[in-house]
């Protein structure tokens, strides 16, 4: 077992109890010391859960309402909390669930109303355009075409293919584990992750040459 | 081992047994193990691109999300859902609306409530009396063309002083004649004149 291994699992009992505490001062209407365990639990999975929500929604304050709304969610429902599963599971389901929400709900919306351009460098905040100290300029704009060849790429796989790429490869779930989030079994998780890969393979390789004929153009012309 | 086996072996991994075995180490949180791939640098330098890649794919990933939530945003957001579940558990506050200067429900309402059903019951009253009154005098109808009579003729006597045009003359007598007509009339008849109307209850 490695290292990493055994965190989990120790942060795993840890979850099992402190959900179990919460659970019994909510019952008892020990409120405000069920919300004080309960922010070990938040602290806990507060950031992995932002990134999951980030990379469902590629939008951060959209992310940070969603992660809001599944802790508030799995809060008052955490007498439906079932202890065999692990509660990382449970709370990432929720948070799946209304990422997914949000994403049928956005779908909707731009199909009526036009979305805002964004600025004339594609930056979506004044913030990282001054922000100074980091990689060069060429570099930060390297990474960032980087970054939204593969956001598109993604957005192009079927939906589940898509979760099971995140959850396997960002998170570093393992297949029973992506099998307890999404509700598929472990041999489709293995085969929709594989499909993923070989999608994706074949999306970057193409907007690569695509990109490169573009630029090749430029340069002609 | 066979030979369709050995060559099997030898022969180069394809795409798909690459993304497969990838696949499979990355799902049982293992190293991907192949009798070719230890024997084949050229499939090993494959696995190892397409290892790269992936990995590429996940750190620019998990540093972009990173970016977005730096320990202030992410303390922002651990405080505004403790602020969410505080305020979800207390009890729901009712909003006064339209706010009034004075309460509604307070002790002159009631004082103003008691004069305006006196104010009330003194109009039913004073109605009531008004019509006992009518109705007593429509059942004497004598008494009033009585005092009719003596108002008519009151004038008639302080004007007898005075010289009278012929005209105010002749009047008088007709009205004497009709008089004496009402006052031989019968009974049934006085009833309706007493309920008619007269021109100097008009003016009146």
């Amino acid at each position: 077992m490695t290292g990493a291994q055994a965190a989990g699992l120790h942060g795993r009992e840890a979850d099992s109890a402190a959900a179990s505490a919460v659970k019994a001062m909510q019952a008892d209407g020990r409120h405000a010391e069920a919300r004080e365990r309960y922010s070990e639990l938040v602290g806990r999975h507060q950031r992995r859960a932002s990134r999951i929500a980030f990379h469902y929604l590629r939008d951060a304050a959209e992310a940070d309402e969603a992660v809001q709304d599944a802790f508030v969610k799995a809060y008052q429902h955490l007498n439906s909390f079932r202890e065999e599963l692990p509660f990382e599971v449970w709370f990432t389901r929720i948070l799946i669930n209304g990422c997914l929400d949000r994403i049928k709900a956005r779908t909707r919306r731009e199909k009526w109303v036009a979305p805002m351009p964004d600025g004339p460098t594609g930056e979506r905040d004044f913030g990282e355009r001054v922000a100074g100290g980091g990689p060069s300029p060429e570099e930060q704009l390297l990474s960032r075409e980087r970054r939204e060849t593969l956001a598109r790429a993604l957005a192009r796989l079927p939906e589940r293919q898509r979760s099971v790429f995140m959850l396997s490869h960002y998170e570093g779930c393992t297949s029973r584990e992506v099998s307890a989030l999404t509700g598929l079994n472990e041999s489709t998780v293995r085969v929709h992750l594989f499909r993923a890969i070989r999608k994706l393979r074949a999306l970057l390789a193409e907007g690569t040459v695509s990109g490169m004929t573009v630029e090749k153009q430029r340069v002609n012309h | 081992m066979s030979i369709i086996n050995r060559l099997r072996m030898s022969a180069h991994l394809d795409e798909a047994a690459l993304v497969s075995l990838w696949t499979d180490a990355t799902l049982a949180a293992k190293a991907a193990v192949h009798p070719h791939l230890e024997r084949c640098p050229a499939c090993r330098h494959r696995f190892a691109e397409l290892g790269s890649l992936l990995v590429t794919m996940r750190v620019d990933a998990v540093s972009e999300a990173d970016e977005h939530f730096s320990a202030e945003r992410l303390a922002a957001q651990n405080a505004q859902i403790f602020r969410r579940l505080e305020a979800a558990e207390r009890p729901a506050r009712v909003i006064a609306f339209p706010t009034f200067t004075q309460p509604l429900t307070s002790r002159s309402s009631n004082a103003s409530r008691w004069v305006a059903a006196g104010l009330a019951a003194g109009l039913i009253v004073g109605v009531g009396v008004g019509q006992l009154i009518d109705l007593r005098h429509s059942l004497t109808p004598n008494a009033r063309i009585d005092a009719r009579l003596t108002k008519t003729a009151a004038p008639v006597t302080t004007a007898s002083a005075a010289p009278l045009p012929i005209s105010s003359g002749r009047d008088e007598v007709f009205l004497s004649e009709l008089d004496a007509s009402i006052s031989r009339a019968p009974a049934e008849l006085r009833a309706l004149d007493a309920f008619t109307p007269r021109a100097g209850d008009q003016s009146r």
